[in-house]
């Protein structure tokens, strides 16, 4: 048994036997401290800390190339740790509790991008060979002000992505500690930051692998008992909750069992959470497919998930990584719609109160009476999905504040000391800023994560695909296509941040139903991608032939004689 | 030919054996995806019409009776309760408002169906008694639906404050009720599959399952291709 399997053994063990000693009852659903939970999340941080401490990276370059070590198959656990965070643990089944079938339009759009991401971009962004989104713009554009704006937008989208992670670490802080919520995200807040401040330059794939390993089994374990306790095929709950559906359609009477407040386990006919666009929910079917396309394509433009592929040995680990990386992602998207199909039915008695959606997850799991270590564990896997993906998040905007704007465009002659301060600050920075938005609760996690991805589809995406395919696209080109998309994107932000504030402009109601903060980038993306296309044709300025050689020989394989 | 147009990359303008290949298995994976995803949606649109749960047909077939004939026979009243039962059961879906409208038409209907000496105990806040006899007289047995409804009873009753049920209630019920118990439905939601209402199943599991085979499809073929066009990837 090595060093690390020995830490995991020994604090499983902890775990296990603190919890038996301290076993509580789960019936209330908040308002107290729940010592478990505590327990085992603190256990967890301090296991990914300590992994992160053996598998420690000597310097930067190692750091970056920690990956290029790993198989396919663990890059693609990585992949999907990267990927899972607060908004699919937990942001998922909140929306499908909520709207119903309109919710699956952000299980199909976080998975359905990959689809793209893999045919048009996997292998080309591998083979380009740069570390970040900005040196990829900046590079192929060659453009220090691309660059500069790059790196801006990838600071601003891990920005806006961040907020919905720490809305889910302050609602899961909230039901651990019971407190209000308020104070739960600055607790939140402080936590991840440190645990990012600490773990930052540790060894990341390594525990993205484990951290998988601890989501998508402290997600499962509730279904298979929730399946077998309600009487529904238990073997695999992903197939087995389909009776769930029907049932909830057509109405479950009395007699299935009692839930942990002690109502029957037992719904009226309720159609409205299954049948598409339902009138009840107050969701267009252009809502669901614009979201669903927004969805695809931004996850075709996320820094932090287009970098993941550099750090893979080869073009072609970086498409097996990817097959991996979606079928692990699929068995949490799989199993969501239980959360939230259980969820529907257990709190179909208006005596248990109106529910915070989002918390819905593991609200399911208390209503369902499971014993407390099993609902501890779940709400440990929930900030554990959120501090995998925040930490990850923080450190790539720290890095493009440092790296790609402060060292490369503002102060190349900076020190690497000088770089490093820049870059704990700029951590420091952003997550202050990131716990203030989160603090004025603009949306739900999964619509707030999705602003994150509207912005990338507008915005980096149309440059990764256009810059790809087409040496005709150009710096001229690059910059039309990004004051198109970023145009739409500030439009849509500033009608969505005002009518928070109460303030109503012009044609508010039409621009908030077809230029929405959660799905703008229907439009965005296109516009920008033609945009790109017309400046690209109507400038003088050319490609230059060293980046088409280097487009046409290196990235795409031409044997040009 | 000159330098520049040697090096033009273009998807639609493929320069090798090897890129044209490439192009067209692009072109068919992405082909596919579209029409899964998108197609497959824009069909449910045009095939969903607006079907009415039982319980608005039942809601539309005394409403006028109920709220405009004092002397509306016992069943229309029992009949006009659980329709409102049957939405206020939707519970998270119902807004609140909505949610106000439809235990205002409950409380009043009940506070109806009751001779004049019981009439009172509806005036007040609810009470065991009162829920009990809104119980009886609504007609709820203890089993199936009937207990959930029954159930439902003692956060549904509010207290009343008009023999009438208010005008604008009057105005607003009926849209209430198309909005939760109208749903688009087709041969596609109605059909089961594994369980499932089938257009579900085609969302929630097939088009993942399909995603994730496009990427094997496409991780394979283009292995296969390399080989075959004896390309070495780089670095």
């Amino acid at each position: 048994m090595n060093k690390q399997s020995k830490i995991i053994y020994t604090l499983f063990l902890i775990t296990f036997f603190s919890s038996n000693l301290f076993a509580q009852s789960a019936t209330k659903l908040e308002g107290e401290f729940k010592l478990i939970p505590a327990i085992i999340l603190i256990i967890l941080l301090v296991t990914f800390v300590l992994v992160g401490v053996f598998n420690r990276a000597k310097d930067t370059k190692t750091y970056w190339a920690a990956g290029r070590k790993i198989s396919p198959v663990g890059a693609g656990m990585a992949i999907a740790s990267n990927w899972m965070s607060a908004a699919s643990f937990l942001g998922m089944a909140a929306i499908m509790y909520g709207s119903g079938y309109h919710g699956l339009s952000y299980v199909v759009g976080w998975t359905g991008g990959y689809v793209l991401l893999l045919i048009l971009m996997a292998g080309q962004i591998r083979r380009y060979g740069k570390y970040t989104a900005a040196d990829f713009i900046g590079d192929r554009y060659y453009s220090q002000g691309l660059r500069g704006f790059g790196a801006g937008l990838a600071i601003f989208i891990s920005f806006s992505y961040c907020v919905g992670q720490f809305a889910g670490i302050g609602l899961m802080f909230k039901w651990i500690l019971g407190i209000d919520y308020t104070y739960a995200v600055l607790i939140g807040a402080s936590v991840v930051l440190a645990y990012t401040l600490i773990s930052g330059m540790l060894g990341v794939t390594k525990n993205m692998q484990i951290q998988y390993v601890v989501i998508i089994v402290s997600f499962l374990i509730p279904l298979f008992i929730l399946t077998y306790k309600f009487g529904y095929f238990s073997w695999l709950p992903q197939v087995g909750y389909g009776e769930i559906i029907s049932d909830i359609v057509n109405g479950i009477a009395p007699g299935k069992g009692i839930t942990a407040m002690g109502h029957d386990f037992a719904i009226l006919p309720s159609p409205e959470f299954a049948m598409p666009w339902d009138p009840a929910t107050g969701q267009t079917a252009f809502q669901w497919l614009a979201i669903c396309f927004s969805l695809m394509i931004g996850t075709a433009g996320l820094p932090h998930v287009i970098q993941r592929f550099y750090v893979v040995p080869r073009a072609k680990d970086a498409r097996w990584s990817v097959v991996w990386g979606l079928f692990f992602i699929c068995i949490l998207y799989w199993s969501a719609p239980v959360y939230s199909a259980f969820g529907k039915i257990l709190s179909s008695n208006p005596e248990v109160g109106a529910l915070a959606k989002d918390a819905i997850v593991v609200y399911t799991a208390q209503l369902g009476d499971l014993y407390p270590l099993i609902i501890g564990f779940l709400a440990a896997g929930a900030v554990s999905a959120a501090f995998s993906t925040v930490s990850g998040l923080l450190i790539a905007g720290a890095s493009a504040f440092s790296h790609d704007l402060y060292f490369n465009v503002i102060n190349p002659k900076a020190t690497e000391q000088k770089q490093m301060l820049m870059a704990r600050m700029g951590t420091i920075l952003m997550a202050a800023g990131v716990a203030i938005i989160a603090l004025m609760e603009l949306g739900l996690i999964a619509q707030l994560v999705a602003v994150a991805f509207s912005l990338a589809g507008c915005t980096i995406f149309p440059l990764f695909l256009l810059g790809i395919w087409w040496s005709g696209s150009n710096r001229t080109g690059a910059w039309s296509g990004l004051i198109a998309g970023s145009s739409v994107a500030v439009v849509t932000l500033v009608y969505f941040v005002t009518g928070k504030f109460g303030i109503t402009l012009p044609y508010h109601d039409f621009m908030n139903y077809y230029l929405n903060a959660w799905y703008f980038a229907w439009l965005g993306a296109p516009l920008a991608i033609i945009a790109n296309i017309i400046g690209s044709k109507l400038s003088k300025d050319k490609t230059p032939i060293e980046i088409k050689m280097f487009l046409a020989e290196k990235v795409h394989n031409y044997k040009i004689k | 030919m000159t330098n520049h147009e040697q090096y033009e990359v273009n998807f639609f303008k493929p320069l090798s054996e090897h890129a044209k290949a490439n192009t067209k298995l692009i072109t068919r994976l992405a082909i596919i995806w579209a029409v899964a995803v998108f197609g497959f949606h824009f069909l449910l649109i045009y095939v969903s019409t607006p079907t009415p749960e039982q319980a608005f047909n039942d809601f539309n077939a005394v409403y006028p009776q109920v709220v405009e004939e004092e002397s509306a026979p016992l069943e229309a009243n029992q009949q006009f309760a659980r329709t409102m039962l049957m939405v206020l059961g939707k519970n998270i879906a119902v807004k609140d408002d909505h949610k106000a409208v439809l235990k205002e038409s409950l409380s009043w209907i009940v506070y109806k169906m009751n001779a004049d000496s019981i009439k009172p105990m509806f005036l007040t806040a609810p009470s065991d008694e009162s829920v009990l006899q809104a119980a009886t007289s609504i007609g709820l047995a203890s089993d199936g639906f009937d207990k959930i409804m029954k159930d439902l009873l003692p956060t549904s009753l509010i207290k009343v404050e008009n023999s009438t049920l208010s005008p604008q209630s009057q105005k607003a019920l009926p849209e209430i009720m198309e909005l939760y118990l109208v749903h688009n439905q087709s041969f596609l939601t109605d059909f089961n599959f594994l369980g499932f209402p089938f257009h579900y199943w085609y969302t929630a599991q097939f088009l993942l399952i399909l995603f994730v085979l496009l990427c094997l499809i496409y991780a394979v073929t283009i292995d296969k291709m390399n080989t075959q066009h004896d390309f070495v990837e780089e670095t």
